[in-house]
């Protein structure tokens, strides 16, 4: 008996972790894609044997879908499920747990399936602990993995279109550009941002020359923004605010927490300057620097300004 | 038509102490308000008035009920023995029995919590009804929900048929936190208690854990020495990974 793993998306993001993830079931990985066709497109190339596209009708959002979905992976009745944490995704996934009598379990790193079983690793408490569970029912996950890129598959995935039933009475009235989404934070290549380690409004200045340095733009956690009113709240990273994809992340005297992390999931390189040692963001970085950031961005200035000339000079040599 | 808030229906994380082992210590902490509970209030209140239907105020758990009552909630049913699930699906479905027992509910709204991110999916899947989550604002007008949220830089205005659930997720920290009168005030009014057994939940099934264990270190280089030197490191640093 051949066993289905399903993957649950409505956007391209961590499509090829989350195949990769169900492939631990040990059988084959559908894509259930809803959205517009590039969203099946996108899943057809991350890796899994097939993808089941439903189409949203326009003016109707994918959640509208759930419990359409629902019923055709009952049909299915796979073992494993997976989505991401974003909220279109996981009104689907909460759908389709339901219908198929699955537990429901955030944070999913690993799944495999022994002695008829499913076996996951979870992590849970904000990353402190990854705990290993299993479950005689079906599993629907929301995935926490990093996501790996898609294997450079010659030939995408076939996409057949899943025909279900008329979708849930949800429109969409308006969409409208986030103020601020035109700021270039969101596209922006380097980013420096921010928080409460920074004790006065004036002092924002020394973080817009280390921004300028970098050629980055500057962006700021949510109490920046919003209690203390130092910048505009469309500066603002984190859950409700700016989402970010830099290549360079540097966070300074921001703490890290869980809503602010939200922010940047997609950032490569993370960078934090903190005086605490135990803060959350230094889990996240790839690179820290325990101090005031009083002194270190100065330095960092100094570095920066050293490393500039000393590229300089080797670039003119070589001509 | 009544809207129900969930409240105060998790632990919060920060509650629990891990120790080397891997093993997790709760040390007796109860279901706590979350980071989007107070948003969750404000967006069933906003329905509220908008409809002019009354709000009723569900938690978990033994913890200070009150805690909606000082911020405008008018009634509150507490399931006193609700434990805290590995299980998201199983939390929803004690959600879900406690609100079928307030009975002819048509919007449910609850903190879109990090933490617990299956249970507001679950819930609206147990119900059976259509679910928006991460939602910033709410409303009501022309008979069905209204509620805004974002998708990546869009924002974006959905519009609902009743019944259905909102899972609100806080765009700031509670503004107007309630004062020593209202919460004094609070204290004082009834709350209705329910137990697992009135509502016909029994022990979950299912789902056994086979150990924790605290993740391998973070990867994070942290640079030591005197300013001068993390610095000059990590831009060495950030130059030989080519984003510089």
């Amino acid at each position: 008996m051949t066993v289905e793993g399903w993957v649950i998306a409505t956007g391209v993001r961590r499509l090829g972790g989350m195949v990769s993830v169900v492939r631990g079931m040990g059988g084959g990985v559908t894509v259930a894609a809803v959205g517009p066709r590039s969203v099946a497109e996108a899943a057809a190339a991350a890796g899994p044997d097939a993808v089941a596209w439903i189409e949203t009708a326009e003016d109707v959002p994918a959640e509208a879908y759930a419990s359409a979905l629902g019923r055709a992976l009952a049909a299915v009745k796979p073992r494993a499920v997976l989505a991401t944490a974003a909220p279109q995704d996981r009104a689907l996934l909460g759908a389709a747990a339901v219908a198929l009598g699955a537990v429901v379990i955030p944070g999913i790193l690993r799944m495999s399936l022994q002695d008829d079983t499913v076996v996951v690793d979870r992590t849970d408490l904000r990353g402190r602990v990854v705990e290993t569970l299993t479950s005689a029912a079906p599993v629907a996950g929301l995935f926490g993995g990093e996501d790996i890129p898609s294997p450079a598959a010659a030939t995408s995935a076939p996409i057949e279109r899943l025909e279900v039933s008329s979708p849930a009475d949800i429109r969409i009235e308006k969409t409208e550009p986030v103020s601020g989404a035109d700021i270039g934070l969101t596209g922006a290549e380097r980013v420096v941002a921010v928080g409460r380690g920074l004790r006065a409004k004036a002092d924002l200045a020394l973080v817009e020359c280390l921004a300028a340095a970098l050629g980055a733009e500057i962006g700021c956690s949510m109490p920046i923004a919003d209690d203390f009113g130092w910048a505009a709240k469309d500066r603002y990273i984190g859950r409700s605010g700016q989402h970010i994809s830099p290549r360079l992340y540097v966070a300074i005297g921001i703490s890290g927490a869980p809503q602010h992390l939200d922010g940047v999931r997609d950032a490569k390189v993370v960078v934090a300057i903190n005086t605490d040692p135990g803060a959350h963001i230094f889990r996240r970085a790839d690179y820290g620097i325990v101090g005031d950031l009083y002194e270190v961005i100065p330095a960092l200035q100094a570095a920066l300004g050293e490393d500039q000339s000393r590229n300089t000079e080797k670039g003119s040599s070589h001509e | 038509m009544k809207i129900v808030v969930v409240f105060k229906w998790a632990r919060d994380p920060e509650d629990a102490a891990v120790r080397s082992d891997g093993s997790v210590d709760w040390r007796g902490a109860k279901m706590a308000a979350g980071e989007d509970d107070p948003a969750a209030v404000a967006a069933g209140r906003a329905v509220a008035a908008a409809s002019g239907c009354s709000v009723v105020g569900l938690t978990m758990g033994d913890g200070d009920a009150s805690w909606a009552l000082a911020r405008g909630i008018e009634r509150v049913v507490a399931v006193l023995d609700a434990p805290s699930l590995a299980d998201n699906a199983a939390t929803a479905d004690l959600l879900a029995a406690a609100i079928r027992r307030i009975g002819e509910v048509d919007v449910v709204v609850i903190g879109d919590a990090q933490a617990y991110p299956g249970v507001p999916a679950a819930l609206a899947g147990v119900l059976g009804w259509p679910a928006v989550l991460g939602v910033s604002t709410a409303t009501f007008a022309d008979g069905r929900l209204v509620a805004t949220r974002r998708i990546d830089d869009r924002e974006q205005t959905v519009s609902l048929g009743l019944p259905a659930v909102l899972a609100v997720a806080a765009a700031s920290a509670e503004k107007q936190a309630p004062g020593m009168k209202e919460v004094l005030a609070a204290r004082k009014r009834p709350i209705t208690a329910v137990s697992l057994a009135d509502l016909g939940i029994g022990p979950p099934g299912g789902l056994e854990s086979r150990g924790k264990r605290v993740p391998e270190a973070g990867s994070a280089r942290i640079f030591e020495g005197s300013p001068a030197s993390t610095t000059r490191q990590l831009v060495a640093a950030l130059r030989a990974d080519g984003v510089l």
